[in-house]
């Protein structure tokens, strides 16, 4: 591989990486509050055919990616609905959630097959995109990515400078403390899952109306639970999620410019990549972490007090 | 004795309406994808769509239907249900269709892209590799930096000897050409798809063609603003500036065909593979930046296939690593190229 | 103000909880007639024909055993890991790792007969399958990592490592180079009963779940596998450590989805090809839990949602149903099912706040 493909490939991790950080940032917002919501795959897919049916119904994309959004928030509640209050074991109800989510989006999307919807194209930032070496990167890209690039930041300082970011946080490692203080931890909660299933969602969108403008059943591929291991990997912090996001989607990127460099790997093989190195990335945060980065009270319900 | 007479011609008009009528037939289809693809599956249902306008017939179609055991179960289904032909289009079905002709001797079974034979199934295939040889032709005419990309879907033989039929014809008329292929592992992925696509843009590629059935390819070669040649059917409305033709299936003429010779008792068990000639594979229309004269060769060439006065394949074919596997002075036969296992020279890419 | 009191039982509901369950299911299938009547199907017959052409005749009853079959074994040993706890997503990866185990068996000892082929298979298989259900138990115990991802992970390098060998070094080369394995000899291949459809499988299904039924129930391992799950500083009181215990459940897993795969490979297909992963990993799942991890009610459930699959076939073929419906039923059922718990593990009462 030549050195002039380096800029290329790090445009397209950029592009391939958007949807996972998405909704790997949704997915942090949620575990922070407490839930563990592994429904990620199903509402990312969601959010894609929401997103993709409403840009096709309005001609509007704008409205399609709000409403990916607002779909996978709604998809995201029934999650809460179940785990919150329903108290069921938020690891079943959230692989549960996978399943109606995928199949859902599955069915209702087969008629669209092969159908285009207006999406977002690349444009570029007009100083901003001279930079040298950035800024053909991070500044010629679409809209969507622009977007995600303020997500970081916003949900960085939510959580460590905002009375509802700290808040949320204190419900996530003391409920029962948080609850004798006086917060909501129910209320906090709720904010969690449906914020953070509308991220997911956003991330979804991006699949059907940026990436490209088309539908398939199974558009996510699995970026679903990508995201759910980059969370542990971001030990539950933004700003290494969009390393761990941009990784992702350099080595799917990557594997893709190997083969057409004319390598004589096997393709299955490279196309295991992206997956022996999510594992890497665990093993590697469990070895370095302390081991107290997770949220104390992750995935545990609350039992109604007598 | 009114009422009888005319009880009795009542009878016999029903009788010879009853020996007029063609004898109805319940045929059926099954797709390893959704119709709605643009691609592969959705060629085929256009293809039943022709065969359910005649008269006397109804069709039903399964779409989606995965590859083994569950396979075998829906094929099973459709011949309890009284079905008269039935036609598997991907070639993972071949086993199960195979087990149920077995237990139904008196259904008409008719396998795509495969080659297991019994006295009541056929196996039927098109030669898309001229259409495939045709479209290098294009290909090889409008490229500027002689860098072909191709983005397929897995390495089976159908898929290979596309790419082999797309970078000869290239070859043809600019013998500068490569061709680097991409695989993708999977049918219908438009994301991947268009990585794919991407990553051979990268490399220099100018004209992007695929043996995909989705039009994510096309969508990249678009938005680079270079050319791409489709698969399955036209795909020009999703990329009007870039698409300059593609390789297509018209599947009607043969379902047609097949359904009338089970009506007539006339259908025999064979291994069809027809070509441009019978119209099972076609050309779609060139896109407007394709220049007259380079439109004029190409449809020369067609007409010589179709006439069958064109060599494709014609020795010798060098393989990548320099091995001669057509000789000198002979055309590949048939068994040759449904086995076909190598790249041929100009091709830059991997077997699996 | 009235408000809703909420209180843990102190005895279980019996009878009620069985009447909770219907209504979760009846719940789901309200929801799954108004999705087909979003797509203009009609929601009454599509039901019945659903129910009908699953278990209303003597095909459909083998078919729904022939399902069964790897549903049950990979439910089996999902149950056994999430008794302790222990996320194990993995039985699809476990599954394809088993049919390549055993699919190497019979390739290299074809000449074998059926006496010692299919249980040298069935030996390759466990092994398969036990290593990929070893490796996320050892990333858990010796570095705490979160074995839902990686069992998941796996499952994605496993089908891709499948279709390497069928791709490559395993191709069948009287197979026109298409990716399938030559097909397993006669002795590599588990025989169907009788003139039906159902396969020996069967048989290693009611003796892997008697086996199952009778250590969780009658041994002291099996107890501590249950205390553990609930509480795992408990089971430091018990003979295995939680760690083995661990171990034991994830082998046992990988053994048991192992034992499917090496069925579907050479029960259905007589070879091995991509296509033999069909989702019944995750349908375990499902299953699992559905039956509350009970061995018997796995045995119950795995057939309803085989007849499940079956009878999806006939909605498909009738009504043009798209293949998705099936995931929908299946993922609203056990929502539905989640939340009905609530109200066999909680009392609601009326409370009046003065």
């Amino acid at each position: 591989m030549n050195p002039d493909m380096l800029v290329p490939l790090l445009a397209a991790a950029v592009q391939s990486g958007t949807p996972i950080l998405f909704a790997t940032l949704g997915e942090i917002l949620t575990e922070r509050s407490g839930i563990l919501n592994l429904g990620v795959e199903g509402i990312m897919l969601m959010g894609a055919l929401a997103a993709f049916l409403t840009a096709k119904l309005t001609g509007s994309p704008v409205l399609g990616f709000l409403a990916g959004g607002l779909f996978g928030a709604a998809l995201a509640g029934v999650h809460g609905l179940v785990c919150l209050t329903f108290l069921g074991n938020q690891v079943v109800s959230g692989l549960a959630l996978t399943i109606l989510g995928t199949g859902l989006a599955n069915y209702l999307g087969t008629p669209y097959v092969g159908q285009e919807a207006p999406g977002f194209k690349a444009f570029a930032l007009p100083l901003l995109s001279k930079v040298p070496l950035l800024g053909p990167i991070l500044f010629n890209q679409d809209p969507l990515v622009y977007t995600s690039y303020l997500i970081p930041p916003l949900l960085w300082i939510f959580l460590h400078y905002t009375r509802w970011g700290l808040g949320l946080r204190a419900v996530g490692e003391y409920p029962d403390a948080a609850l004798s203080a006086g917060l909501r931890v129910k209320g906090y909660r709720w904010a969690g899952v449906l914020a953070g299933g509308w991220l997911m969602g956003f991330g979804g969108a991006y699949l059907s109306l940026a990436y490209t403008h088309l539908w398939t059943n199974g558009l996510s591929a699995g970026r679903g639970w990508i995201a759910v291991a980059l969370v542990i990997f971001a030990f539950w912090r933004p700003w290494r999620a969009v390393v761990g996001a941009y990784l992702f989607g350099g080595v799917m990127a990557f594997q893709f410019r190997l083969q057409a460099s004319g390598t004589h790997l096997p393709s299955s093989l490279l196309l295991m990549l992206p997956y022996a190195l999510t594992i890497g990335v665990l093993v590697f945060s469990s070895w370095k972490g302390k081991g107290n980065e997770a949220p104390a009270a992750l995935g545990i319900n609350i039992e109604p007090s007598e | 004795m009114r009422r009888l007479s005319i009880v009795i011609l009542s009878l016999v008009l029903c009788c010879s309406l009853a020996f007029a009528a063609p004898k109805e037939l319940k045929v059926g289809f099954i797709y390893v994808s959704p119709i709605g693809d643009a691609g592969w599956s959705y060629a085929h249902d256009q293809g039943r769509q022709a065969v359910a306008a005649l008269p006397g017939v109804t069709t039903s179609y399964v779409e989606a239907v995965s590859e083994g055991p569950d396979s075998e179960r829906v094929i099973l289904n459709m011949a309890r249900k009284g079905f008269n032909v039935i036609f598997a289009t991907s070639f993972g079905y071949m086993d199960s269709m195979l087990k149920v002709a077995k237990q139904f001797p008196d259904v008409v079974f008719e396998h795509c892209s495969g080659f297991k034979l019994a006295k009541n199934m056929g196996n039927y295939f098109g030669r898309m590799y001229q259409a495939r040889y045709l479209s290098g032709m294009v290909a090889g005419y409008m490229t500027k930096s002689n860098t072909l990309g191709y983005v397929a879907a897995f390495p089976i033989p159908e898929v290979i000897r596309g790419i082999n039929a797309f970078a000869l014809g290239a070859q043809a008329v600019n013998p500068k050409v490569e061709v680097r292929v991409v695989w993708t592992k999977t049918w219908y992925d438009p994301a991947t798809e268009k990585e794919a696509a991407k990553s051979l843009l990268d490399v220099g590629a100018d004209v992007i063609a695929q043996h995909q059935d989705s039009p994510g390819p096309q969508e990249a070669a678009q938005e680079k603003g270079v050319y791409s040649i489709g698969y399955n059917s036209d795909m020009s409305k999703f990329a009007p500036k870039a698409q300059l033709t593609a390789p297509i299936w018209n599947w009607g003429p043969f379902y047609v065909q097949t359904v009338e010779q089970v009506r007539n008792g006339t259908w025999k068990s064979a291994s069809i593979w027809w070509g441009m000639k019978e119209g099972i594979v076609d050309l779609a229309p060139f896109g407007p930046m394709v220049p007259e004269d380079v439109q004029q060769k190409v449809l020369a060439e067609k007409a010589a296939i179709i006439g069958g006065t064109a060599e494709l394949f014609a020795g010798p074919v060098t393989d990548q690593a320099g091995k001669v596997q057509v000789p000198a002075g002979r055309v590949a036969t048939d068994e040759e190229l449904l086995n076909m296992k190598y790249f041929v020279k100009g091709v830059i890419g991997t077997l699996e | 103000m009235i408000g809703l009191r909420v209180q843990k039982r102190r005895e279980p509901l019996g009878w009620g909880s069985f009447l909770v369950f219907l209504a979760a299911i009846v719940l789901s299938l309200a929801i799954c007639s108004l999705l087909l009547a979003i797509q203009g199907k009609p929601a009454l017959s599509a039901l019945s024909l659903l129910i009908k052409s699953a278990f209303f005749s003597v095909w459909a009853i083998e078919d729904c055993l022939v399902k069964s079959v790897p549903i049950f074994l990979c439910s089996l040993g999902v149950a056994i890991a999430f008794r302790l706890q222990v996320w194990n997503i993995g039985a699809e990866g476990q599954f394809a790792l088993g049919a390549v185990g055993a699919t190497w068996m019979a390739l290299t000892f074809p000449e074998l007969p059926w006496y010692a082929l299919l249980p040298a298979m069935l030996a390759m298989s466990s092994l398969a399958g036990g290593l990929w259900g070893l490796v996320p138990a050892l990333l858990k115990i010796r570095l705490r990592v979160n074995e839902i991802i990686v069992t998941l992970m796996l499952n994605y390098i496993a089908i891709l490592f499948l279709d390497y060998l069928v791709y490559g070094r395993w191709k069948d080369p009287a197979s026109f180079g298409f990716p399938m394995t030559p097909e397993f000899s006669a002795g590599g291949v588990v025989g169907t009963i009788g003139g039906s459809r159902i396969n020996w499988g069967i048989a290693v299904c009611i003796a892997a779940g008697l086996a199952m039924w009778i250590f969780l129930r009658f041994t002291r391992l099996g107890f501590e596998l249950k205390a553990g799950g609930e509480n795992p500083r408990a089971a430091r009181y018990a003979r295995l450590s939680y760690n083995g215990l661990v171990i034991l459940v994830m082998v046992l897993s990988g053994m048991l989805a192992g034992w499917a795969g090496f069925l579907e490979a050479s029960a259905n297909l007589n070879r091995l090809q991509s296509s033999i992963m069909a989702g019944y990993g995750y349908t375990a799942i499902v299953v699992a839990w559905l039956a509350r991890l009970n061995p018997l009610m796995i045995a119950l459930a795995a057939f309803l949602l085989a007849g499940l699959r079956v009878g999806l076939e006939a909605l498909q073929l009738d009504l043009q149903v798209p293949a998705a419906f099936g995931e929908i039923m299946e993922g609203l059922i056990l929502l539905t099912v989640l939340a009905g718990g609530f109200f066999t593990r909680y009392r609601l009462s009326l409370r009046s706040n003065p």
